[in-house]
């Protein structure tokens, strides 16, 4: 029988009244575990959110994206103008252009030639190209490459088929770049051979997408065309879809110069220096840059939007953690504190026959800590069997406000063929979802991060709880005993 | 052993002061077994309670051993009670969810005795009090007065105190056990030097004491 087991004891002393006192504060701990696990979820799907949307801007030229729309181009002192904007930490400038087949486009532009410019769509995609390469698509036209590639005029007499058609290479999209940067500023991600190095406008480095690179039986070191000039490729990446594993970077300098678009600039990457200056910053481009030259868009919209309202998911349980948590410490505080009063001769009665004060707090500490720890047993249940439906709840109720909001995240316009819709699908999908959806589900997995910030939670509060009562103990003069003598 | 100086002790109850004790004083010899006798509400309780430093007086010095206990620090203080005195409350005060046995252990646990000498040592000072075996495990509430009064008695001397002080130790007990707690109680006085103090209304146990007191308007006077 020692102070450990006496205090147990006493734990237990008014049955019903502990068993009540357990029942509650298993609800409130248990209450706080949850919290707590959401707290965590949340700003775990938070970063990994904020590390999909990375903090950039897209600047097109006003009324274009990809290779629809018109206006003019943009220029190299744009992207010097972008740079000085604030919040921007940096710019990546590319020019992307479409190259056509050189050996399909000489042969359907003569094989034309005799229909009087009438049918110019059905000369193997050459519209809307700026240049010529020696390379052969390794996606097939398909419906959408006969669709993208034509003027629109019909080659049958209006009947619109395109099944009629000769067979012809879709265009390969060039990207010319002044970084090992792709045109949306994520790092090239090569298989084979190394990243441009020189970025001089009579380069001849190219990257070659690896099931281009296949098609065309392309190796680390051998040679292709691009307008007059053979390139030579230093190395193959690949970017994990069909549309931009056929496609190639070139150095920027030289790219301008081999289509005859010197200056000029397709799109820009601006990299924000944080996601909260987003929108700031998208606001302040405009203005810079001149809303009527250009477009800027965040491809985050919905993901801010996402973001925010986990934000408060993220706040709520925060607070709702350590009120649940401060009320698990008050039934504590109030249940000793009642438990002393009640017992304050017998406190007299062990002071009297020589238990000293730090005895007599140890016992009471001990005693709060059997509930606490019977509490939190039976709330660490409560909390496993709440916390999936209580994030749920707390996400639903924050998100439905931007259900309704959709991406206006322009896809990659008229390029691609067949092959390329399945990967333009998968991107598109993203920015047309709602907030909601791109929440998507989370996670209550429970880490050791959790359990120490729960442990250490609801230590503190016991300790809270059950110090002030034990101190208590110690104003108890030994006189009591006698009290009702 | 205990010297006794003027001690008074005084209680504001409402707007008048009652002073049960005023100006007290005596001393004993160690091994001295004493008797104090005196009407209900004399204040026979209230001087004990300044003699087992459960209270401090309101004036007046308690030397025990040439310590002067209304000086001593509180932790002096705690560890007087707990190894110099042996307190037997009027109402037996035990633990009500402990068992006898364990009532007994206690300040013992509190002197830091081992749980197995500790535990040895409470069921011989139960035996001693004709407490029996049967009963030692028994909680503390289910014993009947004449029990659990023992089981008091055998408290008060788990750490060998040098003096006893023991309000009304035979109140509840028949004259058979009664005259037994008498006959040990003498035992340790006149054997074991144990200096004790008792407050009795009861003549049998009166007669048997060395010395006997009578507490009366505050003034202690020997017989
Ligand atoms: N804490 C207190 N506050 C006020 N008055 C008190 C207090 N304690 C005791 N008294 C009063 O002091 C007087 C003496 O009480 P005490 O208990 O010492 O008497 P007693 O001699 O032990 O009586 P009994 O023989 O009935 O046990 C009583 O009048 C009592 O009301
Ligand atoms: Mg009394």
């Amino acid at each position: 029988m020692g102070v450990v087991s006496r205090s147990v004891g006493n734990a237990f002393r008014n049955k019903v009244r502990s068993g009540a006192v357990v029942v509650i504060l298993a609800v409130a701990i248990g209450l706080a575990l949850a919290m707590l696990v959401a707290n965590q979820a949340v700003g775990a799907k938070v970063d990994s959110l904020k590390a999909s949307v990375g903090n950039t801007l897209m600047v097109n030229p006003a009324g274009s994206r990809g290779g629809l729309g018109g206006g003019n181009p943009l220029t190299t002192a744009d992207a010097t103008k972008a740079a000085a904007v604030a919040h921007v930490t940096g710019v990546n400038e590319a020019l992307t252009v479409r190259l056509a087949n050189a050996a399909a486009d000489s042969a359907s532009a003569g094989s034309a030639s005799g229909n009087g410019g009438a049918d110019r769509g059905s000369r193997g995609g050459r519209f809307g190209t700026s240049g010529t390469t020696s390379l052969v698509s390794a996606v097939d036209p398909g419906v959408l490459g006969q669709r993208n590639n034509s003027n629109g005029s019909s080659p049958d007499g209006g009947s619109g088929s395109t099944t009629t058609r000769p067979a012809f290479s879709i265009p390969i999209q060039a990207t010319g770049v002044s970084t090992s940067a792709t045109a949306a500023g994520t790092a090239i991600k090569l298989t084979g051979g190394s990243q441009l190095t020189d970025f001089a406008a009579n380069s001849t480095q190219a990257l070659v997408g690896s099931t281009l690179a296949t098609k065309n039986s392309l190796k680390v070191g051998s040679t292709f065309t691009v307008q007059s000039r053979t390139m030579k490729v230093t190395g193959i990446f690949d970017a994990g879809d069909a549309f931009d594993n056929n496609g190639i970077y070139l150095p920027l300098a030289a790219t301008q110069t081999l289509v005859d678009q010197a200056g000029q600039l397709s799109s820009l990457n601006v990299v924000v220096d944080s996601i909260e200056n987003v929108s700031s910053t998208q606001a302040a481009l405009t203005s810079a840059l001149g809303a009527s030259n250009v477009d800027v868009t965040a491809g985050s919209n919905n993901l801010q939007a996402a973001i925010t309202s986990l934000g408060s998911v993220q706040n709520i349980s925060l607070i709702a953690f350590i009120a649940s948590l401060v009320t698990a410490g008050l039934i504590v505080l109030l249940i000793m504190i009642m438990v002393v009063r009640e017992r304050r001769r017998e406190i007299g009665v062990l002071k009297a026959i020589g238990a000293s004060n730090r005895t007599i707090g140890l016992q009471f500490v001990i005693e709060a800590m059997v509930l606490v720890v019977l509490g939190s047993v039976v709330g660490a249940a409560v909390a496993a069997f709440s916390s999936n439906p209580i994030v749920s709840a707390l996400v639903a109720g924050n998100t439905t406000s931007t259900n309704a909001a959709v991406g206006r995240f322009g896809g990659r316009g008229g390029l691609g063929g067949g092959g390329g819709f399945s990967g333009g699908f998968t991107r598109t999908r993203g920015a047309f979802a709602g907030a909601s959806q791109l929440i998507g589900t989370i996670s209550t997995s429970v880490g050791w991060q959790t359990l120490v910030l729960g442990a250490v939670g609801i230590l503190a509060i016991a300790a809270i709880g059950a110090l002030i009562p034990a101190l208590l103990t110690a104003k108890v003069r030994p006189i009591e005993v006698l009290r009702g003598e | 052993m205990l010297n006794v100086k003027d001690v008074v002790k005084s209680f504001n109850s409402g707007d008048r002061t009652i002073k049960p004790v005023n100006g007290v004083s005596f001393s004993l010899e160690q091994g001295t077994f004493a008797a104090i006798l005196g009407k209900s509400g004399s204040g026979k309780s209230t001087l004990l309670s300044l003699l087992g430093a459960l209270d401090k007086a309101t004036s007046g010095d308690v030397f025990v051993d040439e310590v002067n206990i209304s000086t001593l620090p509180d932790r002096k203080l705690t560890a007087y009670r707990r190894d110099d005195i042996g307190f037997v409350f009027q109402s037996y005060n035990l633990i009500p969810n402990l068992s006898a046995k364990e009532n007994v252990m206690l300040p013992m646990e509190f002197a830091g005795v081992s749980h197995a000498e500790r535990s040895k040592r409470a069921g011989a000072l139960l035996n001693q009090v004709e407490l029996g075996e049967e009963m030692h495990g028994r909680l503390a509430n289910r014993l009947s007065g004449g029990m659990q009064q023992r089981v008091a008695i055998a408290r008060a001397l788990a750490n060998n105190p040098k003096l006893i002080l023991a309000d009304e130790p035979t109140g509840n007990l028949d004259d058979e056990t009664g005259e037994l707690i008498i006959a040990l109680l003498r035992q340790l006085a006149h054997e074991k030097k144990t200096t004790i103090l008792v407050v009795t209304h009861d003549h049998a146990l009166a007669a048997q004491t060395d010395r006997k007191f009578r507490l009366a308007h505050g003034k202690l006077t020997e017989d």
